[in-house]
């Protein structure tokens, strides 16, 4: 930015503001060095006693095993991932399943729709909807939702269930999909919806035909991201889902087609990666533990998912964007 | 018009069903968050106040006492018939429309739980109107002082008690020598300086400033005798306060307003203080609240009297305590029943408690006042550096742009890594490796440092790069050093837009709960923490111990009342964030 203050140096500078000018530069750069090593504090961190835990645990035998049990009162410990990504696959998926629509029906309301007054009062309440802190919504999932539910909908649906603690996480992602997705759309030129209007399109067809996929490399990512999100979020399930790590029962639909009924899911309690790494915390905090050591393997395994999505999103941004 | 011509297979025949149908769709779409957000927070507001037991008659006489007199004053401020007309349409006739379609809809189709069309109205048509002539009553002069006033009673109360709970971690006697030896010394140097203009009065104060501090941690437990906390809070804490209003106002009204802007709050805080201390109240905190209230509302009232408008808006505190005073005693001689709030002050002051009607928030409050403390200084710190590392010292080409680059990236990939993963981080290298201990308050405050680091970094970086390169241009030509040129015109223009973007950060770390879980904090301390190394809890994890309680009165009240006091911390932050940022934009 600021090439010009390599500019001749007119004035005789003493050396104690040549010493001035290098500590300023030097502690500037130690600071930015700090972000590089948080991201290799993490790596080590997980890394180090993730391979701890998987000197006792195969990886093929985390990768694979169904059942979960680190804390067992009576029988053995089991480190099996897979009904804790069955968790998280159903909180995942439920959540997209609100944020998606509705952040992109929001994002194309804000960008086609919205007068600039409105566009300027939603975005900032919308914001809220990102601002509320997890545990407050896990609060309410607990407590509002699951019993409004249970009151009209599913009356046998168990106090701690998969389905609230979904709904709560797709609010909280709303603002996710809709804002990246918003600029996507606000980025189109306005050329494109002229010619729109001009081979006579309405204004639905410019927003759904023209707009949309205009800007689909924006949308695509920021689905990405919100489905990212919702696979780290920790306190609305932690608060909501309860800590049950089971595995579905698969039942037999005719000719044999095994199926799983969603209710099962959805209405009991389960367990998703990042509450059975707070259930561990219960524990021995100290270290050294198989339990322990499984926190971060389980870790490792989030970060790498998210890290991976995060860089999916990315690059779908930069490469598939449309230049205009 | 289509239909004229048959033949023509359609053409022109548009539907504008499916458009509208369509935008009223995205609309309901963009409120649907929104909306549902709203009704929880209703619940939980009544709940926490415990509304849903509040006799008609106890709502009507507050509405009457508070409500109605604040409206009148936002009209008469806003000083329009037009927006008269529409607030009194809007509160009559929703009256009416929410008492018949709530009766309705109870009557016909479900009855709806812990409401009554008393609160409804309340809710959903006499708070929402309430805030928007609030906010266009602000527009005008009256409004603008009264709020002006009303924000730095509460906001200096509120920095007040932040400071005080502070000391209770921090030591005071320290805080007493670094000031005396160091800080005051520097300050009267730099001071000198500047007045005298001897620059080399100015450069001395930062070494004498280190060597003071200095030799205070070392005189620390060299020096036997101390004087009372109070008369420390008071020598370190007041009296500069004071002395600084006094000196903001003395440019431009003489001496007599500037001592009397130093001297009555100052005279308040000692006597607010020493009586403090004889009723056996937690006298340094009343004096800090005192001082900090009283010197900025001074200062304001000072520089409203001088301007000489809007004075009728200095009344609105007065209108205000004059409401709730007169509807408490008329609650009291009418012996209308009154709810039994959950969240009160026995609530904020107090301990958790495995009874329900006596837990209290109090050892969580501190713990997190304490963290966010320190997360913002550690924070803003980093944060501050690297953004002016990357916007400032690098160039955009070369290799020092490529690590530019990847130092971008990183810190985007940062921002994105689940906040549990921190957690573990906090866990494993600073309670486990660096010995910092499990769950104490210095390996959270790191922890949620790292956290915010890349929100602070980005807005950071946002707020420098606006900073238009002709000033840096300006100053460079002038022959300013780069390190001239960031500290005396990039930071000063950025500091508005860095501060806001920190505060939202920490509105962030002030809710995060998982990295407190995960690095053991205490669920439940029944004591405040009394060093950076006890065991802490906050305000979040507080919430989350009491959520798993299965009684009704923890579930629908406590927790309630909890989420209600985080939350109105959360909004003062990002409210005083967002007023920086406005103050900023008409400033520049």
């Amino acid at each position: 930015m600021t090439d010009s203050t390599e500019s001749p140096d007119l004035t005789r500078r003493g050396g104690l503001t040549r010493l001035k000018e290098g500590t300023y530069g030097g502690l500037f750069a130690a600071c930015a060095a700090i972000t590089l090593l948080t991201t290799a504090a993490i790596f080590v961190t997980l890394l180090s006693d993730a391979v701890v835990f998987f000197r006792s645990i195969s990886i093929v035998e985390f990768l694979t095993g169904t059942n979960w049990s680190p804390n067992p009162a009576g029988g053995g410990q089991a480190f099996g991932i897979i009904p804790l990504l069955i968790g998280t696959l159903t909180v995942t998926i439920t959540a997209a399943f609100i944020s998606i629509p509705i952040g992109t029906l929001t994002a194309i309301y804000l960008s086609e729709y919205a007068t600039p007054n409105a566009r300027s009062i939603l975005k900032p309440l919308l914001e809220i909807l990102a601002g509320i802190p997890t545990v407050v919504y896990g609060y309410f999932a607990l407590v509002y939702v699951t019993p409004a539910l249970k009151a009209t909908l599913f009356p046998e649906m168990s106090t701690f269930n998969a389905l609230a603690a979904s709904i709560m996480v797709g609010i909280m992602t709303i603002p996710m999909v809709s804002s990246i997705s918003e600029d996507a759309m606000s980025a189109v030129p306005d050329e494109l919806r002229q010619a729109g209007y001009g081979l006579g399109a309405t204004k639905f067809e410019v927003s759904t035909g023209i707009v949309v996929p205009a800007s689909i490399s924006g949308i695509a990512s920021s689905y990405i991201l919100a489905v990212s999100r919702a696979i780290g979020e920790t306190m609305i399930v932690v608060v909501a889902m309860g800590a049950q790590a089971r595995m579905p029962e698969v039942q037999q639909a005719l000719f044999g087609i095994p199926f799983v009924n969603p209710a099962d899911v959805l209405l009991q309690s389960g367990m998703t990666i990042t509450v059975a790494m707070v259930q561990i915390t219960g524990g021995d905090l100290t270290g050294g533990t198989l339990p322990y050591n499984s926190m971060f393997a389980l870790g490792l395994a989030l970060f790498a998912v998210t890290l991976v999505m995060n860089v999916i999103s990315d690059i779908i941004a930069q490469r598939y964007r449309e230049e205009y | 018009m289509a239909t004229e011509n048959p033949n023509a297979d359609g053409f022109g025949e548009v539907s504008r069903v499916r458009g509208i149908a369509f935008e009223y769709l995205s609309f309901g779409a963009s409120v649907f968050g929104l909306v549902a957000l709203g009704v929880l927070l209703v619940y939980v507001a009544i709940d926490a106040f415990d509304l849903a037991n509040a006799s008609p008659e106890w709502l009507l006489t507050y509405f009457l006492t508070l409500v109605v007199p604040f409206i009148v004053f936002c009209l008469y401020s806003a000083n329009d018939r037009d927006v008269t007309r529409r607030a009194l349409v809007a509160l009559g006739g929703g009256l009416v429309a929410v008492a018949v379609l709530f009766s309705a809809i109870e009557a016909l189709l479900v009855p709806i739980p812990r409401l009554n069309w008393q609160l409804a109205y309340l809710f959903v048509v006499a708070a929402p109107v309430t805030a928007y002539l609030a906010y266009v009553g602000s527009g005008g002069r009256v409004g603008a002082v009264g709020f002006g006033l009303l924000g730095r009673l509460v906001g200096g109360a509120a920095l007040g008690l932040a400071v005080g709970t502070l000391f209770l971690v921090f030591d005071s006697l320290v805080w007493f020598l670094a000031y005396t030896l160091g800080v005051l010394p520097a300050v009267g140097l730099y001071a000198f300086g500047r007045v005298r203009e001897s620059p080399r009065a100015r450069t001395a104060a930062t070494p004498v400033g280190l060597v003071g501090l200095t030799a205070a941690v070392f005189l620390r437990d060299v020096i036997a005798t101390y004087p009372s906390d109070l008369i420390i809070y008071l020598w370190t804490i007041a009296v500069p306060v004071a002395a600084a209003g006094a000196l903001l106002v003395a440019d431009r009204r003489g001496r007599v307003a500037a001592a009397a802007v130093g001297g009555v709050p100052l005279a308040a805080a000692t006597a607010g203080g020493f009586l403090a201390a004889g009723a056996g109240l937690p006298a340094p905190t009343v004096l800090l609240a005192i001082a900090l209230t009283g010197v900025p509302t001074a200062v304001y009232v000072s520089r409203v009297v001088d301007g000489g408008e809007g004075l009728a808006g200095l009344g609105l505190p007065l209108l205000l305590a004059a409401g709730a005073i007169a509807g408490a005693l008329i609650v009291e001689a009418l012996g209308v029943p009154a709810p039994n709030p959950w969240l009160d002050a026995s609530f904020l002051s107090e301990a958790p408690s495995r009874t329900p009607s006596e837990a209290g928030l109090y050892p969580a409050i501190v713990g997190s006042v304490i963290i966010i403390a320190m997360v913002a200084v550690l924070s803003f710190a980093l944060g501050v550096g690297t953004s002016v590392f990357l916007e400032e010292y690098t160039p955009g080409t070369g290799p020092l742009g490529t690590l530019t680059r990847i130092l971008q990236v990183n810190i985007a990939n940062l921002a994105a890594v689940p906040s549990v993963v921190y957690g573990l981080l906090g866990l494993g290298l600073f309670a486990n490796l660096l010995g910092l201990g499990i769950g104490t308050a210095v390996t959270a405050a790191l922890t949620l440092s790292l956290l915010i680091l890349p929100i602070t970094i980005i807005s950071a970086q946002e707020a420098i790069r606006s900073v238009p390169d002709d000033l840096r241009r300006g100053s460079d030509a002038m022959g300013a050093t780069r390190w001239q040129t960031t500290k005396n015109v990039v930071l000063p223009e950025a500091m508005p837009g860095i501060l806001t973007g920190t505060i939202l950060a920490l509105g962030r770390a002030i809710g995060e709960t998982a990295p407190l879980i995960m690095i053991g904090a205490a669920t439940t301390v029944f004591r405040a923490p009394d060093s950076l190394f006890s065991r802490f809890s906050a305000m979040p994890m507080q919430i989350y111990t009491w959520a798993g309680f299965p009684q009704a009165d923890f579930r629908y009240g406590v927790v309630a009342a909890g989420v209600i006091t985080l939350l109105i911390i959360l909004v003062g932050m990002n409210g005083t964030a967002i007023l920086l940022r406005n103050r900023a934009e008409r400033g520049s």
